[in-house]
């Protein structure tokens, strides 16, 4: 194993994937593509094994090993030719949920297939029987939009006109999807184009033994982490509060079993799976407990499929956590994704506390809007996401306002979203005393406030936590609730969407009508607090009532702190 | 009036460069800083100069900016902004800076959330007024503000300013009129762009650091108006351009990156004088590289920067990639078995292993001595001596860590510092769609020279130039500057619906704006106006930038100018989409002074070939070699040498690598190139 030629590829390879990012941020068309940065880029080897990955999105990072090998069943690598470029979005094929559209390519090098450039993106708009994707009320996969199995949409460099038309005859944004393939495609041309010019300059044998090694090296630092983790059997539950359609919890349980440099990760005993959305595929589940266990372990390590070899799950088929087609799932990859992968980090907390942190907000709030924009005569889609508190550490207190933990979206800026969309944003808050009290106090929740202002809009969620509270951690208290509230205009009344609506769910429904003079709240969870609130120093209490993160009334009642006699 | 000053304050040295212009003498020195009063430094440093009288301007590089920003010691800043909107700066964006970092805690704004405060105004996303600003409100609102004896700066942001500063405006006037004492930043004027966090960022930015470097520089202007008696000190910009002292101090903010730009700026000078169309410039010192690229005679700028993660200052300019890769870096082996170097650095004390002042790890410049590329005698003009033991010690403990000879520790320790430079290099070129063979390579700072063939080697460059003064060359580069004001604003339009009389006076106004910038400062001489639009296809997010060359839009330019859109999309990712609505998003006017530049003394052609002083063992990656050691000082133009060779002076050292060739060319650059 050469070392510095090791690192050279590493970092080659993770610029490449980077550049390929890079591409997609700065052509893309959706929100959630360019403002949000929903996407990943990656390289793979010839078997599907991810080498090399830039971090974007880390729900899709997970989701890349069994994505790619998913597709080469269906199109065996000898049938792919160079130039061929191949999408894929279907959840029954190792997808993760239908607007997560997979690009890869082939890359071919003196004839021999090397690799794949891969890049997995967000389309906000997919057909299906919502604008946007959120269809909280489906019941099964057909209502959540167009399924993709792995197609060639290019193929030997010239593209396949039917299938981009079936692409685009099924969505609502037509000109919009149009630029975020054209833009995802242009990345993998670039991925291709560049690790074919960085295998011309090591050979290609350099690069075959060269990755092999750095999964290798991953792999080794991965065991090395699980094994500093006390052997033994490491219980978590969580729930989702109802999916959509029956008022009732789903539990995702987790016991993980850790022995010497090894973990298997068991979700035996979760519920089973749910008739609405909220269901994972296992390529969900895997990305989920990947995306936990790299939290809780040395956050340098390279990350490619090595890293995943010491690893090994258990999900029942049939269960939330490995759904049965033909079940709905849009909201597994976003809701139940960070349920699962909070519950790994639950349960090893007591092994590995300096790594650990309470429960963050662990929803997108997944607030999906559409409808028709006259002035420039086309329907429009926007899917948005909003910030949650994250949970209490052992060494501070919980960031606030931060996406969730599967996504690294960067919040829509107001004057970006009022260019683009018929709503007024009234406000958009930091709410006071949503964060969980604590040692360390678990990180504050957004709130916003909107108001239509111009036309109809046709509205959708798929948001959770607005009956169960995220959890504290060693006696830290659990973060504020999450909801969603409607005033329409004229009343002074705000409701929720089961009040004004009729809907079973309060956080996932489908296809509300929001009118001009109508206004929305939008609040998302907060925090979990990490230990005992009286351990809490007693200085940084009186700076968060000065600073207004927390109430004089709630610093009492929590803490036993008397602004007025401590000041 | 015979003299130009170029002074670089830098936290440890400053950099003094003086060009005279009969003899076109360049003189160059350092003197140590004085951090905690950096006016006192560069009058010591002055004393030394022996022609005050004779001075005709000095331009300035410091860093006070940048770090009463990153040592968090600015001003107490009153927030002002929209109602309901208070947060935006506390929200940020939302997103992470590490995904797997559970212990990364947020980067706070630079105002306390106690000091937000909120005024009922709304605009809409045309600039419409939907609410109007109550005068009476604000009229109390500055009283209370100016009341609060901790609030020593004002920041005002509301939302769609950009398109209408109506409101803003009103807020400066009340508190001129109720607060005249305290300095108050608007975001229009400061930068008129949309997407509000970014906006924000910046505006409170300039607030923050506008009284500390507003007394600052006035305690700097009263010694130098003391010591050397001149009126004409200006400071550089990060636009790379100079402005007057008093221009600083009221928008301090366009002082974010001050120092750096000299050598990039220097940089454009020379690539321009060789005729080098693409040229990337990387300065390598102690504990950063810095690297840039020029293309076309133009440096690239940026409004994407951020002085820490998370805390964006976006106004335009020069686009300077850091990183923390130098000398200094630290060798460590990391809990996989895999060899790291870097970003800790040994810093200057105790500094790398071979300074002999305590340090026991073992760094970039450890390697370099121990490879035999730095001379133990002749560091620093032999100033300082350097302990080859304890660089011997340092390394050998760390090669029985790897179960490697210390030899091949040393050459994996420069391979993975190269590396790390690559990284950088691929940064600014692959990264933004350049290809590095159509590159020059300029290699400075103290460190940059050592690795320069080894750089080239690994990217692809062609050929490179190590210039004259590499250790000095910010400082230098300020001799080179012009002034420039840049100036952005937000504006959409749509090719569908094109309003062809906004557009053009909007981009009148930019220009008017500017100009008027530089006249206040005295700069009325020889200017130069470039104009350029950010464009994109409606439902994008990111622009690219293209110059136009006229004032008014008409049908017949407008036309074409879609046209070009889709050439140059397709030229930068591959594709364009015909057909397509195209959109502007920001128009922007740049307006530069050109001021009277040196002319470089040209080289006495060489008689003969150089002597070697001495012949040395160098290690190169394919192996030990035997190679002649020449001091810079002694080559003449049109002298050429083979490497493997080394070219040493005093504060720096070329290593050439096998294989390739140095040239002197006749303002005594070197020129190095492949085979």
């Amino acid at each position: 194993m050469d070392i510095v030629t090791m690192n050279l590829l590493d970092s080659t390879m993770v610029s490449i994937c980077r550049e390929m990012g890079i591409t997609l941020m700065k052509t893309s068309y959706s929100t959630i593509f360019n403002e949000a940065l929903d996407f990943t880029c990656a390289l793979a080897d010839t078997a599907g094994d991810m080498i090399a990955v830039a971090e974007f999105c880390p729900a899709q990072i997970g989701g890349m090993p069994l994505l790619i090998k998913s597709c080469a069943q269906e199109i065996p690598t000898s049938a792919m030719e160079e130039g061929d470029v191949i999408v894929h979005n279907d959840p029954y094929r190792g997808g993760l949920h239908t607007p997560e559209h997979t690009f890869f390519k082939p890359v071919f090098y003196d004839g021999d297939l090397m690799g794949f450039a891969v890049s997995i993106g967000h389309i906000a708009e997919v057909g299906g029987m919502v604008p946007g994707a959120f269809a909280g009320e489906a019941t099964e996969i057909f209502h959540e939009g167009l399924r993709v199995p792995p197609l060639k949409i290019i193929k030997r460099g010239q593209d396949v006109e039917e299938v981009w038309k079936v692409l685009l005859a099924n969505v609502r944004t037509p000109r919009y999807n149009y630029g975020d393939l054209r833009a995802l495609i242009s990345s993998v041309d670039l991925g291709e184009q560049r690790l074919r010019m960085m295998i011309g300059k090591y050979g290609k044998e350099v690069f075959r033994q060269t990755t092999r090694d750095l999964m290798d090296y991953s792999e080794r630092r991965m065991r090395a982490e699980i094994a500093s983790i006390p052997d033994g059997i490491y219980r978590f539950q969580d729930v989702v509060e109802n999916d959509g359609i029956e008022e009732r919890e789903y539990a995702i349980r987790v016991a993980a079993y850790v022995q010497g440099d090894e973990i298997v990760v068991d979700y035996t005993g979760s519920s089973p799976q749910a008739r609405g959305p909220i269901n994972a595929t296992l390529g969900v589940t895997w990305s989920a407990t990947y995306n936990g266990l790299l939290h809780l372990t040395d956050p340098t390590i390279p990350k490619n499929s090595g890293c995943f070899r010491p690893v090994k799950i258990v999900a029942p088929p049939g269960t939330v956590v490995n759904v049965d087609y033909p079940g709905p799932e849009v909201g597994g990859n976003t809701e139940t994704h960070p349920r699962i992968a909070g519950a790994v980090i639950g349960a090893l907390a007591p092994a590995v506390p300096h790594r650990a942190m309470a429960a963050e907000g662990s929803t997108h709030i997944n607030f999906v809007f559409g409808g028709y924009d006259e002035q420039n005569d086309e329907y429009f889609a926007c899917y948005d996401i909003e910030m949650v508190g994250w949970g209490g550490r052992l060494a501070a207190d919980g960031n606030d306002g931060q996406d969730s933990i599967n996504g690294n979206c960067r919040a829509m800026p107001v004057e970006v979203f009022e260019t683009r969309y018929p709503w007024r944003i009234e406000e958009w808050r930091l709410l006071t005393d949503s964060g969980g009290a604590g040692t360390h106090r678990g990180g504050l929740a957004t709130g916003k406030r909107l108001l239509c202002c111009k036309t109809d809009i046709t509205v959708s969620q798929m948001t959770d936590r607005h009956r169960i509270k995220p959890w504290g951690f060693g006696g830290g208290k659990e973060g504020a609730n999450g909801a969603t509230l409607i005033r329409r205009a004229g009343s002074t009344k705000w409701q929720t969407v089961v009040e004004a609506f009729n809907k079973r769910s309060s956080s996932k429904y489908a296809n509300i009508t929001i009118r001009p003079g109508d206004r929305l709240q939008l609040i998302a969870p907060g925090g979990g607090g990490w230990g005992d609130p009286a351990e809490r120093d007693r200085a940084a209490i009186r700076e968060d009532i000065r600073e207004g993160y927390v109430s004089a009334e709630r610093a009492f009642k929590d803490y036993g702190f008397q602004a007025n006699k401590e000041d | 009036m015979r003299y130009m000053l170029g002074v670089d304050v830098g936290g440890t040295f400053t950099d003094f460069v003086a060009y005279d212009s009969q003899t076109k003498d360049i003189n160059v020195w350092k003197r140590m800083s004085v951090p905690r009063d950096p006016g006192e430094g560069i009058v010591r440093g002055l004393a030394q100069f022996e022609h005050q009288p004779d001075i005709r301007n000095i331009r300035l590089g410091t860093t006070i900016a940048t770090n009463a920003i990153l040592e968090r010691k600015g001003a107490c800043v009153a927030f002002l902004t929209t109602s309901g909107f208070r947060d935006v700066v506390f929200i940020q964006r939302g997103n992470r800076k590490y995904h797997y970092d559970i212990n990364w805690v947020k980067p706070k704004p630079l105002v306390k959330r106690r000091h937000c405060r909120e005024v009922a105004e709304r605009l809409d996303s045309q600039g419409n007024i939907m609410a109007a600003a109550n005068e009476g409100e604000l009229r109390g609102l500055a009283r209370a503000i100016a009341a609060d004896k901790e609030i020593e700066a004002v920041a005002v942001v509301f939302l769609f300013s950009y398109i209408n500063p109506v409101h803003e405006r009103l807020v400066q006037r009340i508190f001129a009129e109720e607060a005249p004492e305290l300095p108050v930043s608007i975001s229009y004027d400061v930068l008129p762009k949309w997407k509000e966090y970014e906006r924000a960022s910046t505006t409170i930015a300039d607030a923050y650091i506008k009284p500390i470097v507003a007394a600052q520089l006035g305690t700097m202007a009263e010694k130098l108006e003391r010591s050397v008696g001149t009126r004409k000190v200006s400071v550089i910009k990060s636009n790379g351009g100079e402005m007057t002292l008093q221009a600083a101090a009221s928008a301090p903010i366009h002082m974010a990156v001050s120092g750096p730009t000299g050598g990039v700026v220097a940089g454009r000078h020379i690539a321009k004088l060789l005729g080098i169309d693409s040229l990337v410039t990387i300065d390598m010192g102690g504990t950063s590289t810095d690297v840039s690229t020029i293309v076309g005679g133009q440096e690239s700028f940026t409004t994407g920067f951020e002085i820490e993660w998370g805390l964006p200052i976006q106004i335009p300019m020069i686009d300077i990639r850091t990183i923390g890769a130098g000398g200094g870096s630290i060798a460590w082996i990391d809990k996989g078995g895999m060899l790291r170097v870097g970003p800790q650095s040994a810093g200057a004390a105790p500094g790398p292993a071979c300074y002999g002042a305590g340090g026991t790890d073992a760094t970039v410049t450890d390697a370099n001595l121990l490879l035999g590329r730095l001379n133990p005698a002749y560091f620093l003009g032999g100033s300082m001596a350097l302990d080859v033991t304890a660089a011997e010690s340092a390394m050998a403990r760390l090669a029985d860590r790897l179960g490697k000879p210390a030899e091949e520790t040393a050459m994996s320790v420069l391979r993975i510092a190269n590396t790390n430079m690559i990284g950088a290099l691929r940064s600014v070129l692959i990264e933004r769609g350049l290809d590095p063979r159509d590159f020059t390579l300029m290699s400075f700072g103290g460190a940059g020279p050592l690795h320069v063939s080894d750089l080239i080697e690994e990217m692809g460059i062609p050929r490179a130039v190590v210039p004259n003064h590499p250790g000095q060359f910010s400082a230098y580069g300020f001799i080179l500057t012009d002034a420039r004001v840049d100036r952005h604003r937000t504006l959409q339009l749509t090719s569908k619906r094109f309003d062809r009389e906004r557009a053009t006076e909007v981009l009148k106004t930019l220009i008017e704006e500017a100009l008027e910038d530089l006249r206040a400062q005295g700069y009325a001489e020889n200017v130069q106006i470039f104009r350029s639009l950010e464009m994109r296809y409606l439902g994008q997010n990111y622009e690219l930038e293209l110059p136009i060359a006229f004032d008014t839009f008409s049908p017949e330019n407008t036309t074409a100018l879609w046209e070009q859109f889709h050439v140059a999309h397709r030229a930068r990712f591959g594709f364009d989409i015909p057909g397509e609505v195209i959109e502007i998003v920001n128009f922007s006017a740049t307006v530069v002074s050109i001021t009277p530049k040196p002319v470089f003394r040209e080289l006495e052609p060489a008689a003969g070939d150089p002597e070697p002083i001495e012949t040395r063992l160098v290690h190169f990656i394919d192996g030990r070699k035997s190679v002649p050691v020449y001091r810079r000082d002694a080559l003449s133009a049109n002298h050429s040498i083979a490497g493997p060779a080394i070219v040493e002076e005093i504060a720096s050292v070329t290593v050439l690598n096998p294989g390739h060739r140095l040239f002197v060319d006749r303002f005594g650059n070197m020129v190095i190139e492949r085979a």
